[in-house]
């Protein structure tokens, strides 16, 4: 029921010269790695580099996103960190909706859709373009996996997305759902309605209603792993352990030194 | 009399997909709705306020019950847009999004209800002005087609075709200016702005032509007289709604919109 979310649902037939929602697949990659780890992907058309963080609330993704920031900002590296539903421009929209509960799955994830549409286009694309190492927490694979839990079409939300640059990491922090759940439940004791699902009808005990949703997204999520070359990081592990594993596999993925200072070319430590 | 249009419109509906091949969530594929969704088309300066006014007298005074729906009208967004319209930071995607936000909002929260409860629904524009606008500007056809795929199959859509020299003198005349978005000032296409205006109508009038041809559009010539377009419009809903008599002359309060 869920396989209609990986990528290959995707209207393959989108190749058109003068318009924008695809990237174009033209030159050989520019790291030699990247090709090997990543075949299937579209190659990408610009020096940038594109690594997001996904995983359910209480994964700890953005965390290790954080401590992944520090270490290169720490370094002088050239980066920008971009977080999903943050635009100024659709916010007061995004904030009607929820306070009236005017939202249907459809207008949900439109708004969505538009808010990171406008961070696309002023300043993850124009940063890839520019060179920079684009940090984001949470990316499309978040609509995908919490729009299909709310009932939209897999093959509507791929489509909406089109336009979005294909990440070259995408690191998945997967924990076990009541690890997660229990995690925001304990530090946070009043959900908000539609943060716990609760225009799904699933419950109508908050603190269950979102473990329900939550456990659908997990299951979305799950999915995805392969069609979307997610990397698996385990959200149980401690988390200075977990950041060595993530530096170490950002290093090998991604031709870092692209962004070092320019004086000071070197890994930082 | 209500009952053989309700059994018409049952029929209608029954026989044919209402949506674009994707139902709305919450949606039933094969649902038919007792109601009737008629469009008008057509670009700024065409007559199409003035024509959704006169049919909405007349169908009220025919005994339909009738809900309209227009761009940038929902509770949730239109005022936002009018902001994001009103700065130029706006980029063509997060604009494209933002009306089907806008769309979608009317959709489902008043067209779709108002289908429901037998309603004869007059939309002043459809999602096929945003397509055409999103195009113009190089945004992908099929992925605009997709974008709508849940949208409701209208019974009817006219396209109200005037030409881009009357448009330009009736929206000169109407305003005494042409707005920034109605002469696509946003995509550099000439400093001067009626050769703006001329050179976005005419991508507009390709992307409508194109439109039309895929979705069985009505072409009505948008130039001749507000009365003989409403005859022509009466005659095709009168034929669809089953309504034997289409005379019509309208009250005093819209008498002057009868030129």
């Amino acid at each position: 029921m869920l396989c209609g979310i990986s990528r290959e649902t995707a209207p393959a037939d989108m190749a058109s010269s003068d318009s924008i929602p695809v990237p174009v697949e033209s030159e050989a990659p520019t790291d030699a790695t990247r090709a090997v780890v990543l075949p299937l992907e579209p190659v990408r058309d610009y020096p940038g580099a594109l690594v997001v963080v996904e995983g359910i609330d209480g994964s700890g993704k953005s965390t290790q996103l954080y401590l992944l920031k520090r270490w290169l900002e720490i370094g002088g590296y050239r980066l920008h960190f971009t977080e999903w539903n943050s635009s100024p421009l659709v916010k007061s929209a995004t904030r009607r909706g929820k306070q009236r509960r005017l939202l249907t799955p459809t207008t949900f994830s439109l708004l969505h859709a538009a808010d990171f549409a406008d961070r696309c286009e002023r300043q993850i694309l124009p940063l890839l373009h520019g060179g920079y190492l684009v940090l984001a927490d949470r990316y499309i694979y978040t609509a995908f996996a919490r729009d299909v839990a709310r009932g939209c079409s897999p093959r509507w939300l791929r489509n909406l997305y089109r336009f979005a640059p294909v990440p070259d990491i995408t690191f998945y922090f997967r924990a076990p759902l009541d690890v997660a759940v229990n995690r925001i439940l304990a530090g946070r004791p009043k959900l908000k309605y539609y943060e716990a699902g609760m225009d799904l009808n699933l419950s109508l005990d908050r603190a269950e209603s979102f473990r329900l949703f939550q456990g659908r997204i997990l299951a979305n999520y799950d999915e995805m792993i392969e069609s979307d070359n997610f990397v698996v990081m385990d959200g149980t592990l401690p988390v200075n352990k977990l950041q060595r594993q993530m530096r170490e596999i950002a290093q090998t993925r991604v031709n870092l030194s692209r962004f070092a200072p320019k004086k000071a070319a070197r890994m930082p430590r | 009399m209500k009952r053989s249009r309700k059994g018409a419109n049952g029929r209608a509906a029954a026989a044919k997909m209402r949506s674009y091949g994707l139902p709305l969530p919450g949606m039933k594929e094969d649902e038919s709705l007792g109601g009737t969704l008629i469009v008008l088309e057509g670009t700024d300066g065409s007559g199409r306020s003035t024509q959704i006014s006169l049919l909405t007298e007349w169908l009220e005074s025919e005994g339909f019950a009738v809900e309209t729906m227009g761009l940038r009208r929902s509770g949730l967004v239109a005022r936002d847009i009018d902001a994001l319209l009103a700065e130029n930071t706006i980029t063509r995607m997060t604009l494209t999004l933002m009306y089907a936000t806008d769309f979608f909002d009317q959709l489902e929260h008043r067209i779709l209800p108002a289908l429901r409860s037998d309603f004869v629904v007059l939309a002043d524009r459809y999602f096929y002005t945003l397509i055409a606008r999103a195009a113009a500007r190089g945004i992908q056809r099929d992925y605009l087609l997709g974008l709508y795929e849940m949208a409701l199959r209208p019974d009817l859509t006219f396209w109200l075709n005037v030409g881009p020299q009357a448009a330009f003198e009736r929206e000169f005349k109407k305003s005494h200016t042409i707005s920034y978005w109605e002469s696509g000032r946003d995509m550099s296409l000439s400093n001067d702005l009626f050769q703006s205006f001329i050179k976005y109508q005419a991508k507009m009038k390709k992307e409508f032509e194109l439109l039309a041809d895929r979705h069985n559009f009505v072409a009505i010539d948008g130039e001749a007289s507000v009365s003989s377009v409403n005859r022509e419009l009466r005659r095709r809903i009168a034929a669809l709604l089953g309504i034997q008599r289409t005379q019509y002359k309208p009250s005093a309060a819209l008498a002057s919109l009868w030129r």
